[in-house]
């Protein structure tokens, strides 16, 4: 796992409560949402979390109704990328 | 009952835009032309499953099936569980959707001018709507809706939280399959001449764009959760009219804040899904509830019950109430129900779903304890012995809405139960700590 996504990773489960999840056995390519059992399980409430957890720490604002925004919440290192590639932008 | 007609549409002025999409307005006209069009492929069947997301279909979908003399099933949620209950309690139901699919009816706008004035009554007492909610017993209770019913709460509603307004610009960030979302961002717009962004915006960034989008008075229907993000996010906000809350109670000093922030009033909405809104308040000025015009609420020993003369009967609530002249205030929760950004189960259910999973010898899902009230999930205990966590956590996921999924669920030995069987709450907390 890349230090980005280790990052990334720690901020999630600080901001969703999601202490029972150990950073070293996450898959950063696992689904973000939907199937509980292979990937994270999160839900349209946890997203909006992240965005706000995104938005208070990197400054970068999350729209839902973007295309990019549903392509980057696939995966962990999705976001990542979307994430360190909105900050460059900006 | 009576067997009356009425209007579904005032369209007198078939030119005041109904919906704001990305892609322009539709005025009242243009939608009763696309109902009509719909009204007349839409398969013949007593009971259509409403998925549409965008409130544009989901209106049509609603006053098509109401022309039809069909009934609109309107489920919580789209989870697998759910649809299966549904397609054994209401066989042959069609699925009505925007997004297509191999067994559903895909919803478009595609239709012709109405010959204005031309669409036809409905019966105003004829079920048009069923709307779900958790029952004392643990199963999914169908509420029937009528057309007087909604339609009326709709235009009530607009009076009351935007008197004086008029032609208002309103953005929901709640589905329109919930109760209050039914109400508050599909009736009261159609009932009270106003217009509704079709998307349902999720991120504060999201709702910002779709207001500015739009021409003042503008007005957000929402839940305490969203309240908090725009709140916590700094978001900038054109001018607001004014901002509704619903679906859980909003700290006094949340819409304090929130007041000084958007310079508006935050009005607040109480109801369940058997009857609907029931009552609203601003919040800052106090904890008393102004029951809706033509609502009466009383309590009766311990049941607090709401009269209305758009209710079929007494309606008894889930929450005790004290009684102050024609106010009242809400003491507590009298059960176990449990409500995430407008969708709700109840406990009782949440286990006995757990139980159903193959593997599971026996189980809880209950409600710990924590400080932040309004994000709390349910926690669940577990005894599984041949189940790992996750695995419980998938096959739960195929059977609830996810955002009940338990977080967290732990396994352990064996319950604590006491002598009547009965799991102790602080007992519960204690292992789920330990676990």
């Amino acid at each position: 796992m890349r230090d980005s996504e280790r990052e990334l990773a720690t901020l999630l489960i600080a901001a969703l409560n999601l202490e029972g999840k150990q950073i070293d056995e996450i898959d950063p390519s696992a689904p973000l949402f939907g199937d509980a059992g292979s990937g994270w399980g999160l839900d349209s409430i946890d997203a909006l979390e992240i965005a706000l957890a995104i938005q208070q720490k990197y400054g970068v604002e999350l729209r839902a109704e973007d295309e990019a925004t549903r392509q980057a919440f696939a995966s962990l290192t999705a976001l990542v990328d979307y994430v360190a590639q909105r900050r460059a932008g900006a | 009952m009576s067997n009356a007609w009425m209007p579904l549409l005032d369209l007198a002025e078939p030119d005041v835009p109904l919906f704001m999409q990305r892609d322009g307005l539709i005025g009242r006209g243009q939608f009763a032309g696309a109902v009509e069009a719909l009204a007349k492929r839409l398969p013949q069947q007593p009971y259509a499953l409403n998925l549409c997301e965008s409130r544009y279909a989901f209106s049509m979908v609603l006053c098509a099936l109401a022309l039809r003399g069909q009934t609109g099933l309107l489920p919580s949620s789209g989870a697998a569980g759910m649809m299966d209950q549904l397609a054994q309690a209401y066989p042959g139901a069609v699925v009505l959707s925007e997004t297509a699919g191999a067994t559903t009816f895909t919803v478009d706008s595609r239709g012709g001018r109405v010959s204005l004035g031309r669409l036809p009554p409905v019966d105003s007492d004829a079920a048009v709507a069923i709307a779900f909610t958790s029952g004392s017993t643990g199963q999914p209770q169908p509420q029937s809706k009528t057309w007087r019913a909604l339609h009326h709460v709709g235009a009530v509603l607009s009076r009351r939280l935007l008197a004086g307004l008029e032609r208002c610009s309103i953005v929901a960030t709640v589905p329109a399959q919930h109760m209050y979302g039914l109400e508050a961002s599909i009736m009261l717009p159609l009932a009270g001449g106003h217009c509704v962004w079709s998307g349902r915006p999720a991120f504060p960034d999201d709702m910002r764009a779709a207001l500015l989008a739009m021409p003042a008075p503008r007005v957000l229907v929402t839940t305490p959760i969203h309240v908090r993000a725009l709140l916590l996010s700094g978001t900038r906000l054109p001018e607001l009219a004014c901002l509704i809350s619903a679906t859980a109670p909003l700290p006094p000093e949340m819409a304090q804040q929130a007041e000084q922030v958007f310079s508006a009033p935050v009005l607040e909405v109480y109801g369940c899904s058997e009857a609907g809104t029931v009552a609203t308040r601003r919040t800052v000025a106090g904890d008393l509830w102004q029951p809706l015009d033509g609502i009466r609420v009383e309590t009766r020993d311990s049941l607090s019950l709401v009269h209305g003369m758009h209710l079929a009967g007494p309606v008894p609530l889930q929450d005790v109430l004290e009684i102050e002249g024609n106010d009242f205030r809400l003491l507590g929760r009298a059960s176990d129900m449990l409500k995430v950004a407008g969708k709700r189960a109840s406990l009782a259910d949440l286990t006995r779903q757990l139980l159903s999973i193959p593997g599971v010898v026996d189980g809880v899902v209950f409600q710990p304890e924590t400080g932040d009230d309004m994000l709390q999930r349910p926690a669940a205990l577990v005894v599984a012995p041949h189940l790992s966590e996750s695995e419980i956590l998938g096959a739960l996921g195929r059977l609830i809405d996810p955002v009940f999924l338990p977080r967290p669920l732990r396994k352990i030995e064996g319950l604590p139960r006491n002598t009547v069987g009965k799991l102790p709450r602080s007992t519960l907390q204690r292992l789920l700590a330990d676990a």
